[in-house]
């Protein structure tokens, strides 16, 4: 399938990768031996190499030692409950994602990064497996500055979403599992774009990805208009991620809240769940997002 | 390894010369000659064009090329080298729409001819280009006309008006006396056949013009229209003619009067 | 459920696609475009497995386009469908195939005729009158089978359409809410509003 989109893309990764190896063929000196990988070692040279375990379908293999509904026994288990938001709106773009990282049923950690800041104008969100999602973003944000610094301006949000949706698609079905919002501001204004490594990127205003992905719709669908005041905007992420965190075993902990505007994206605040319950952000006894909160004695 | 050094054709002179490039630059001198001329918000390109023998189809030679709906190019050097280079940047465009969405912009696909004319200065069992390229277009959500120039050894750069070719030479010294910035659509073109006259003898049916006035609106001139325009040039010409010699004639009766005033003669030559 | 329908009239090709991008049993968008121009008369929409269908789809718009631009003139209908057709099956006896449901519309400028091609990802590829991919096709097919008719104004043609995304929306369990019908003829493609 791949072999046939490369004839005549000079441009790709793929490509880049044969051109990689044929370098590394042909010199007979690595640039190693000069002292000038900058520090990316492997990184260097187009996309790095996996070893592929030596088995006749790399990823039957994986499957089956990191799936943990067929055998709760298997050793490897990937990280995989989570929820994560982004939406646009006219005051740019609100980031928000919970911080538990799960593998199987037991709680991994409850201070999970799960914004990836690729660089000062764009932020990528992490579900599926937290290592596909790190190291991809953390790749792409590499190549985003090549692009800027090879063609003097800043790289679309709808390109960036491209390459990174172009090289996990060239990874179907060996077992990548990423599903993740490219976020941004460019020439064109605040943009969101899903990408997930079945391949699919879409652009659009409103996603939610994750376990609690269908609890942040719920609230997040009701809340959402067009021309909310940031303050307005901020609260719906931060109420559906609670939303999620809430009723989701798989999402919780605390909430990662971003902004994104024209100037780049801004950190706005680390939000606990539980304390989002009882006493809501500003920290208010009773004031909490919770539903007996809310309802107090009228239930 | 013995591989490293014997396989390139390309190799430096004792005194740092690429002879096989220069030699390229000498077949790009004696390609037919290829005018760029960027006005306010336009951009014309003229091309000499060989005159068609009398049973081929003129249809066949092209000299102006469509890259992309939004970038055309002009070459000059060895027309069949032209054929590869223009099939792998057309590629490259397509191939930049599939991958990053957006269509490349005019210097993208500039550095990319560029690259792959480097390349083939510097790698084994092949030989330069014998082609320079005139490069013009509109990026995408922009208005501001580009035109650049790429060259056999793979530099690239950026103009307001050049030409490649055939006197090239001349032709660029009559743009550098002749233009102006913010020129108008009609001066652009006429701008530009004028210059081509410069090396042009046979008059307008061998001048192939192509004019890009905004993204993706490309208008090539018929014959007729270039026809019209290289008349009223020949006029301007002869009225400039005309005056010329008027001037030099009053100037010439004038000093005959200086002359014969000193010598003593009495009368006010006439102006 | 993924689901797509053309079919031929008087002069014309209407080629219609529901707009939602689904991931297990969220809806992740509803206003998606799964019918691509690929040139001025030529038109196809695509359904199948999600990240192939775009990369696919892309591919061959991308390709149809080099041609036109190297060669000054576009691909008609009959050859755009055996080249589309040719790429499906040598992707199939590659590693990864695209697995890509496909209905090619298009306007013949040089014999003023509309054709319309069922392609699917096996590499199948017949011209038909009327054509349907994905669920919606079980209700559809008998229906245009006792409604279409290929002499039909563009009017009755898409009244006919409208049977079958009424009949789809009253049977099937998760119908597509919202659909995108474009159109060829001889003045080119467009959108219509449904």
């Amino acid at each position: 399938m791949n072999s046939f989109a490369n004839r005549f893309s000079t441009t790709d990764h793929l490509r880049e990768l044969k051109r990689a190896q044929a370098n590394i063929e042909d010199d007979e000196f690595s640039d190693a031996a000069w002292g000038s990988e900058a520090g990316f070692g492997s990184l260097a040279k187009g996309v790095p190499t996996f070893s592929v375990p030596a088995v006749p379908d790399p990823s039957a293999f994986l499957r089956l030692h990191t799936d943990d509904h067929a055998d709760p026994k298997c050793r490897i288990k990937i990280q995989h409950g989570t929820t994560t938001l982004a939406f646009r709106y006219k005051g740019g773009v609100i980031v928000a994602v919970d911080s538990r990282a799960t593998a199987g049923s037991y709680v991994a950690s409850g201070t999970v990064k799960k914004v990836i800041e690729i660089n000062p104008y764009l932020l990528g969100t992490m579900a599926g497996g937290a290592a596909d999602c790190q190291y991809w973003e953390t790749y792409l944000g590499i190549h985003c500055r090549l692009h800027e610094l090879r063609n003097r301006e800043r790289i679309s949000v709808s390109a960036a979403s491209k390459y990174l949706s172009n090289l996990v698609y060239s990874y179907k079905g060996m077992g990548l599992s990423m599903g993740t919002m490219i976020c941004g501001w460019d020439k064109t204004g605040p943009a969101i774009f899903y990408v997930d490594s079945d391949g699919t990127r879409l652009k659009g205003d409103l996603f939610s990805v994750g376990s609690g992905s269908t609890f942040a719709y719920g609230v997040l669908d009701q809340g959402y208009r067009w021309d909310l005041p940031d303050e307005e905007a901020q609260e719906l992420g931060r109420r559906s991620i609670y939303a999620a965190g809430h009723r989701d075993a798989f999402s919780g902990n605390t909430c990662n809240l971003y902004h994104v505007k024209e100037d780049g994206w801004h950190f706005i605040g680390n939000y606990d769940i539980s304390k989002l319950h009882y006493d809501g952000p500003d920290n208010v006894d009773g004031a909490g997002y919770g539903y007996d909160v809310r309802v107090g004695t009228r239930s | 390894m013995s591989r490293s050094y014997d396989r390139a054709l390309t190799v430096f002179s004792p005194d740092g010369h690429l002879f096989q490039v220069e030699y390229a630059l000498e077949a790009v001198r004696k390609g037919t000659c290829a005018v760029g001329v960027r006005g306010k918000d336009v951009v014309v390109l003229g091309v000499e064009k060989k005159s068609v023998l009398q049973l081929q189809d003129p249809r066949t030679v092209r000299k102006v090329v469509m890259l992309d709906d939004h970038i055309c190019l002009a070459f000059a050097g060895l027309t069949a080298d032209g054929r590869v280079l223009i099939d792998k940047a057309r590629i490259e465009c397509q191939s930049h729409r599939l991958t990053v969405e957006d269509p490349v912009t005019v210097e993208y696909i500039t550095r990319h001819i560029a690259g792959i004319q480097q390349r083939y200065t510097q790698s084994g069992g092949v030989r330069p280009f014998g082609i320079s390229t005139l490069i013009v277009g509109f990026d995408p959500q922009d208005t501001k006309p580009r035109l650049y120039q790429t060259e056999p050894s793979g530099i690239y750069s950026a103009w307001k008006a050049n030409a490649i070719g055939r006197s090239s030479k001349t032709v660029r010294e009559f743009l550098e006396k002749n233009h102006k910035d913010d020129l108008s659509r009609d001066e652009a073109i006429k701008l530009t056949i004028k210059s081509l006259l410069e090396v042009v003898q046979t008059g307008a049916k061998n001048i192939e013009i192509s004019v890009m006035e905004s993204y993706g609106k490309i208008t090539n001139l018929d014959l007729e229209q270039i026809e019209a325009i290289v008349s009223e040039i020949e006029k301007e010409k002869e009225a400039e003619a005309e005056r010329k010699r008027s001037r030099l004639a009053a100037t010439a009766a004038s000093q005959a009067s200086m002359t014969s005033r000193a010598s003593g003669g009495g009368e006010e030559p006439a102006q | 459920m993924e689901t797509s329908f053309a079919l031929t009239g008087n002069g014309y090709v209407i080629v219609a696609a529901d707009t939602t991008a689904a991931r297990s049993i969220v809806k992740m968008k509803i206003d998606e475009d799964k019918i691509k121009t690929l040139s001025s008369h030529l038109l196809m929409a695509h359904s199948g497995e999600p990240g192939d269908t775009i990369q696919f789809a892309e591919y061959v718009e991308r390709n149809i386009r080099l041609f036109q631009i190297r060669n000054n003139y576009a691909l008609r209908p009959s050859a755009a469908a055996s080249w589309i057709r040719r790429s499906l099956a040598q992707s199939l006896r590659s590693r990864h195939p695209y697995a890509v449901n496909l209905l090619l519309g298009g306007y013949d400028t040089a014999e003023d005729q509309p054709h319309l091609y069922w392609i699917d990802y096996l590499g199948t590829s017949t011209e038909v009158p009327f054509g349907a991919h994905g669920y919606g096709s079980y209700f559809a097919l008998s229906l245009l089978d006792r409604y279409h008719d290929p002499n039909a104004t563009l009017e009755e043609g898409l009244a006919t359409l409208r049977r079958c995304v009424d009949e789809v929306s009253k049977r099937l369990v998760v119908s597509p809410g919202k659909y995108k019908v474009k159109v060829v003829d001889k003045d080119g493609t467009r959108e219509i509003e449904f």
